[in-house]
């Protein structure tokens, strides 16, 4: 496979978008909008307040799915990382369900009553992936997160509280670990489905559209989860390490 | 291009030791790393293929027979249709039926080409398949998941065993790119395998 380029802080911001259009949501989700002229993406974050090394680690790592810059994520603070997690929680639920949802309630309508029942079905595992989806993004934001951001707090202030400690013996994040479900088998199941088992709807091209948005939000998955799996975890036990350390040569 | 990875399924029958390991060596030889079965008889080998519900490569030595080999042969391909076999025998034996055989007495290079060839062909058959079709039992099983039945149920119900029922599992959800009980239920209702009133019924009780 051709290896792509990666960006660098001096990068134009609409040279990115023009090198791969489907970071336009990530670039969108940093708080950034369009009308940037010519300024070089660390010009724009420097403006901001962004952090420009965690943007274009997040970027390259969208950009080209062998680059996965592991190490060098788990160097930025966790409140860095979650706060991104979260803004990705909040797309996906506000913006990326809803947009997928109003294509399967287009086709509902456009149907012929023989595919009726069909469309309804999948409306009805749609639903069903939703509520999955949301019960787990709505455990990591209300849980998960908040754990690990006092985790984080307690260290930098090095004052880890009987609760917290007992937290990290009884729950801690290799629970999360253990319970991190794929969110992404149901859309495989649900792209499988549409492509090849539904019966010809005669709504082509909201068909096709609905298609190209699960692809999307699957991928944005995936990267989503390899961020939270493979960089987020592996950083909070590292934490979870040092505090107990710390905790133990006090006592 | 994309090659088929499946691991082989392959079945060594033999009742000597050396026969076996032989064979297996020379498969390494031939680059084929398979989930390997050793049985030493042929009522071992029937009550395997008869739990089996993939298809297994049969490399058949020929001191596992006792008397009539053709007869013994026809009687397993009638078990197991699908099932591609060789057998490995003395070259005084005499087969008339339509059968793969390699002689002990042959060369290397011939043991070798033929036993590769037996693979690959195997291979070409497999491509040709509508990989998206489900057998009859491949329904039964469906059936039974999109009414939320649990594995220990469906093979009480259907008088296999768990690991039957797993293993056709795996291959649904293989032929068809579908993992949840959701999207099996779907595509159950879809091609109208189960009433989705029924299941409603079901879920209630």
């Amino acid at each position: 496979m051709k290896k792509k380029l990666l960006f660098n802080p001096k990068s134009r911001l609409a040279d990115i978008i023009h090198a791969d259009y489907r970071l336009i949501p990530i670039i969108g989700r940093f708080g950034i909008e369009f009308g940037f002229g010519n300024k070089t993406i660390e010009e724009v974050c420097i403006e901001k307040e962004i952090n420009v090394w965690f943007a274009l680690e997040i970027i390259n790592s969208f950009h080209d799915s062998n680059y996965f810059p592991k190490k060098s994520l788990q160097n930025f603070p966790a409140k860095l990382i979650i706060e991104y997690l979260s803004n990705t929680h909040d797309y996906y639920l506000k913006v990326k369900i809803p947009e997928i949802q109003e294509y399967i309630d287009k086709m509902e309508r456009a149907v012929k009553p023989e595919n009726y029942k069909n469309i309804t079905l999948l409306n009805g595992f749609f639903n069903e992936y939703k509520e999955e989806l949301r019960l787990h993004l709505e455990n990591e934001d209300l849980y998960v997160f908040p754990y690990i951001l006092s985790i984080e707090n307690a260290l930098n202030q090095k004052i880890i509280d009987d609760q917290l400690y007992q937290k990290i013996l009884t729950n801690s994040i290799e629970n999360y670990e253990r319970n991190h479900e794929d969110a992404e088998v149901k859309l495989n199941d649900l792209k499988n489905l549409i492509i090849k088992f539904m019966p010809p709807v005669l709504c082509k091209e909201l068909c096709q559209n609905l298609l190209i948005e699960i692809f999307r939000l699957e991928s944005d998955l995936g990267v989503h989860t390899n961020i939270e799996d493979k960089v987020l975890i592996p950083k909070v036990k590292l934490l979870e390490k040092k505090l107990l350390e710390i905790r133990e040569n006090k006592l | 291009m994309k090659t088929n990875y499946k691991i082989k399924k392959v079945v060594i029958a033999s009742n000597n030791y050396i026969y076996t390991l032989g064979i297996k060596t020379i498969l390494s030889v031939i680059g084929i790393r398979p989930e390997l079965f050793d049985v030493e008889s042929v009522d071992e080998l029937k009550d395997l293929l008869k739990e089996q519900v993939f298809s297994l490569f049969l490399i058949l030595n020929e001191d596992i027979f006792n008397n009539n080999i053709e007869q013994t042969i026809s009687e397993i391909k009638r078990i197991s249709p699908d099932c591609p076999l060789i057998l490995l025998k003395n070259s005084q034996t005499v087969i008339k039926t339509n059968i793969k055989w390699i002689n002990y007495d042959e060369n290397q290079s011939d043991i070798l080409k033929k036993l590769d060839n037996f693979f690959k062909e195997e291979n070409q058959k497999d491509l040709k398949k509508d990989q998206t079709i489900l057998s009859d039992r491949e329904k039964d099983i469906l059936k039974e998941v999109a009414l939320g039945l649990s594995n220990k149920e469906i093979a009480d119900k259907l008088f296999i065993s768990i690991n039957t029922v797993i293993t056709h599992r795996k291959n649904i959800t293989e032929k068809l790119g579908i993992k949840t009980i959701a999207g099996l239920t779907v595509y159950a209702i879809l091609n109208n395998y189960i009433d989705p009133e029924q299941e409603i019924l079901n879920n209630d009780s």
